[in-house]
């Protein structure tokens, strides 16, 4: 659980490989008598790093954590954060030490297979089947009149991708 | 949705017995790396008037994983110790060794002329993320939002919770912006260059600098007393120093990708 404390990590963080993907697929010379391979799997990437976190389920969320300020006195709860999960998670608390959009980083991870696996022959195929596999639609909107026990149910925060698929 | 056109992009192909693998074009006299190249194949030096390119025989297939991603990398590292570097892209092949020869012959003022534009400098990558955490503070300031809230949990309705995240998100996205707009505008002055790189709603901030090595601690100065000053809003990152990826102009007309 992250807990939110005042004793935020400013300094900026270390780049690792994953930071520096972009500039290794998309920048760098290509030139014209020269061919470039065409790779299967960096079109995943390139989609899944605009995946937007401007999903309802992020908004109920910022609202769940909203509702538990105490709007009168101190609205710094420490509570905050631990309402907080997926992509969100990835970047409260300590500023910048987390961060890294998860849902890129999870998605290269998958992208960049594991040494084990990267002898198969189509690695990047089955991780998009896998993908959809595991993220059964769900209804974009609940009825209004919901009962807030339910939402207030501690749920598994695993990220979903149903509100990016359009 | 562009998952499954992206899977049905056409595979690797499968290249011929001597083709190359190209990671970039220095000026002749370097010594050759000795990271392991892509599909770990040894690296060597191809000279060719008065350049040097870096190659290694070209894997049957190519899929982008991590260690030959971080095999580039660590070959262009080592390069780029030794004086300027023009780094390919990731999996440029070049057919055979004749081709990429009689390339570096006939545009050698071309390539000369682009690795003294990135001589003596390092790219510098900084990306800046939202802090979501920072509604808090927002919602402690802003007597809107605090309006919003109250009203909120007096009715607290599944349109009135999502109408309030979707203001606090906002919020905390405009607050990024503006704290990356602050980080550029102090930033850029330390660079002889800067590239913008793609940014979402997420990651507001993504931008590579040209700097030159010997105001590599300056900058790095710099950004830790910005990453202070809007952490709370902004969560930066940087990566660096890297090969001048981000600063090297394909020919004219490249073919693309």
């Amino acid at each position: 659980m992250i807990t939110y404390d005042d004793d935020i990590v400013c300094a900026p963080r270390a780049g690792t490989l994953y930071d520096v993907l972009e500039l290794i697929l998309d920048r760098g010379m290509v030139i014209d008598v020269f061919v470039r391979v065409s790779l299967v799997g960096i079109e995943i990437l390139k989609v899944d790093a605009r995946i937007v976190v401007a999903s309802v389920d992020t908004y109920l969320r910022f609202a769940e954590a909203c509702n538990r300020l105490d709007l009168e006195h101190d609205v710094r709860s420490k509570t905050v954060p631990e309402l907080f999960g997926g992509p969100v998670a990835a970047t409260i608390g300590r500023a910048g030490a987390r961060r890294t959009a998860r849902s890129l980083t999870d998605k290269v991870r998958g992208l960049l297979t594991p040494e084990e696996e990267t002898e198969e022959q189509e690695p990047l195929p089955r991780a998009g089947r896998e993908e959809r596999g595991r993220s059964p639609q769900r209804p974009r909107s609940r009825p209004a009149g919901r009962p807030r026990a339910e939402d207030d149910r501690p749920r598994p925060r695993t990220r979903r991708r149903p509100e990016t698929e359009e | 949705m562009t998952v499954t056109a992206a899977i049905t992009t056409t595979a690797a192909t499968a290249t011929a017995l001597d083709a190359l693998y190209v990671y970039g074009i220095t000026p002749a006299g370097v010594r050759t790396p000795r990271a392991q190249g892509v599909n770990g194949a040894p690296v060597r030096l191809l000279t060719e008037s008065g350049l040097c390119a870096a190659v290694s025989a070209a894997p049957v297939r190519l899929l982008p994983r991590r260690r030959d991603l971080s095999a580039h990398q660590a070959v262009l590292d080592e390069l780029a110790a030794q004086g300027p570097v023009l780094p390919m892209r990731f999996a440029v092949l070049s057919p055979e060794a004749g081709v990429l020869r009689s390339e570096l012959r006939s545009d050698a003022a071309h390539w000369t002329k682009q690795l003294d534009r990135v001589r003596g400098c390092v790219e510098m990558n900084v990306k800046g993320a939202v802090v979501p955490g920072y509604f808090a503070e927002l919602v402690r300031r802003d007597e809107n939002l605090r309006a919003l809230a109250r009203r909120t949990r007096r009715r607290p309705d599944y349109e009135a919770n999502v109408r309030l995240g979707e203001a606090l998100a906002r919020s905390v996205r405009r607050e990024a912006r503006h704290a990356a707009q602050e980080v550029l505008t102090h930033l850029a002055p330390l660079a002889v260059r800067t590239v913008q790189g793609p940014v979402d709603d997420e990651q507001v901030l993504s931008t590579s600098f040209l700097v030159r090595s010997a105001d590599e601690p300056r900058f790095r100065q710099a950004l830790d007393d910005r990453a202070r000053e809007v952490g709370d809003r902004l969560a930066l990152s940087v990566t660096g120093p890297l090969p001048c990826y981000s600063f090297v102009d394909p020919r004219p007309a490249p073919a693309g990708r």
